[in-house]
């Protein structure tokens, strides 16, 4: 028994070091200097029909800007979602900047966007989804106790889109995108052992590195 | 069935019974899913709208709930309330919308509030689909609502001192609906995801209603002259 669990642990170690993850970085409208002291709010896409943006892969990525940089205040998506309802909703969140412009016209909001102190939007769009999958696994319980014998491995992607629009020119300057990849697997001789690709923590990763870098550019 | 298997054990009758009552416990949980739908709804950030207005909430607003009885194997019954969530959410929406707002609980409200009309919301009918009917990861639910604007005297009925919807005659009338999803990836249980998809359901009916309501006939000329309904 001891013997099969060391087996089973050394396997897991070997696959674990085939797990990799693919990261595809593009950066248009490079930034000349970045925002120095202020605050942004990073968004997700809501608004297409058979997915939502992760809420916690935008946590990921406003903690990754967070901990990168201390003059940049990142406001909580659902803080500003709440502060500024219903103008940020999927039926009535701005697709274009220009949109923002309208939406200044009412007062109210005008108000509460300058109280805010807003530099930068930043739109995720994107999901991390299974792909392919494969291996089989059967789990039995008897007199003598419960155990599984198998093996499954499946794929994984992210692709996340960030947009960022510039509160203070109202336009949009720049978009990046992460595209990762990773293969998770799953032996199990009596117990099973999940061996996970980090694949959504390596898009947060790149994209909120990506996103850093933009806004503290030169600084 | 589960009886003819307790009949084969050797078990008293009292312990019987209690294996029966368990065994139904078990099997009634894992083929139905109780949802009362609770969140927490912002104030909506609007300019309000100058006027006066007495909202009314009937019986079957406040008590609204979807029953989805399973019908074949592997399906599960649902029972998803939404009455306290809808009076919750529209208890902080429409105060932010009016100018002023009353909520009519009675004759004698009707009495005493001077309002330049009576809001009137009732759901007509709420949808839900699950991963389990549609093989998309998502929890989805629509509702659709019949919102009518009328004058106080329509809905008095002096006779009989109590407020009466049947003969009413709203001047303002119309539907709006509304829709809400959430994501099986971070939801913990099918449960938490139906009530996430019901509150974004009830956050879009308010977002509708305040970007529709300037554009519902009949609304704009009450705003304009708010003594004198249409």
């Amino acid at each position: 028994m001891k013997r099969a669990l060391l087996y089973v642990l050394m396997l897991g170690g070997l696959l674990g070091g085939c797990v990799t993850a693919n990261v595809d970085e593009m950066t248009f409208d490079a930034p000349v200097a970045g925002m120095g002291e202020g605050s942004i709010v990073v968004l997700g896409r809501r608004h297409a029909p058979d997915y939502d943006t992760e809420p916690d892969f935008i946590d990921c990525i406003g903690n990754h800007i967070s901990r990168g940089s201390e003059s940049i205040s990142v406001i909580p998506e659902r803080q500003f979602v709440d502060t500024l309802y219903p103008w940020f909703e999927p039926r009535t969140a701005p697709l274009s900047i220009e949109s923002v412009g309208r939406l200044m016209m009412l007062p109210s909001v005008a108000n509460k966007l300058e109280d805010l102190d807003l530099n930068y939007m930043i739109w995720i769009d994107g999901r991390t989804q299974d792909t392919n999958s494969s291996g089989s696994m059967t789990c039995g319980v008897g007199p003598t106790g419960a155990g599984c014998f198998g093996f499954g491995t499946w794929g994984t992607e992210s692709e996340y889109e960030a947009t960022i629009w510039n509160f203070d020119d109202g336009a949009e300057v720049g978009k990046m995108s992460a595209l990762t990849s990773g293969q998770s697997y799953m032996p199990a001789v009596v117990v099973p052992i999940p061996i996970i690709a980090p694949v959504q923590d390596t898009a947060c990763d790149s994209l909120g590195t990506q996103l850093l870098r933009y806004l503290s550019a030169g600084s | 069935m589960v009886g003819r298997l307790l009949d084969s054990m050797t078990l008293g009758r009292k312990a019987q019974r209690l294996l029966m009552l368990i065994i139904l416990l078990v099997l009634a949980a894992c083929t139905s899913r109780e949802v009362i739908v609770e969140g927490t709804f912002p104030t909506p950030l609007v300019d309000p709208v100058p006027v006066s207005v007495g909202v009314l909430f009937t019986q079957e607003f406040k008590e609204h709930e979807l029953v989805d009885d399973a019908t074949g194997r592997g399906e599960v019954s649902w029972r998803v309330s939404t009455g306290t969530a809808q009076v919750e959410f529209w208890s902080t929406l429409f105060p932010a919308f009016f100018q002023n707002v009353v909520f009519i609980e009675s004759y004698a409200d009707l009495q005493a509030y001077d309002v330049d009309a009576v809001l009137i919301p009732q759901v007509a009918d709420v949808q839900y689909a699950i991963p389990l009917y549609t093989n998309v990861k998502v929890y989805e639910i629509w509702m659709r609502y019949n919102l009518a604007l009328a004058e106080p005297e329509q809905i008095i009925d002096e006779e009989n001192a109590t407020i009466s919807l049947e003969n009413m005659q709203p001047f303002a009338e119309w539907p709006l609906t509304s829709y809400g999803k959430t994501p099986t990836a971070f939801m913990q249980s099918d449960i938490d995801a139906v009530n996430l998809a019901a509150v974004m359901a009830l956050r879009d009916a308010g977002a509708n209603f305040i970007t529709s309501f300037l554009r519902v006939p009949g609304v704009m000329d009450w705003i304009k002259n708010p003594e004198e309904a249409q």
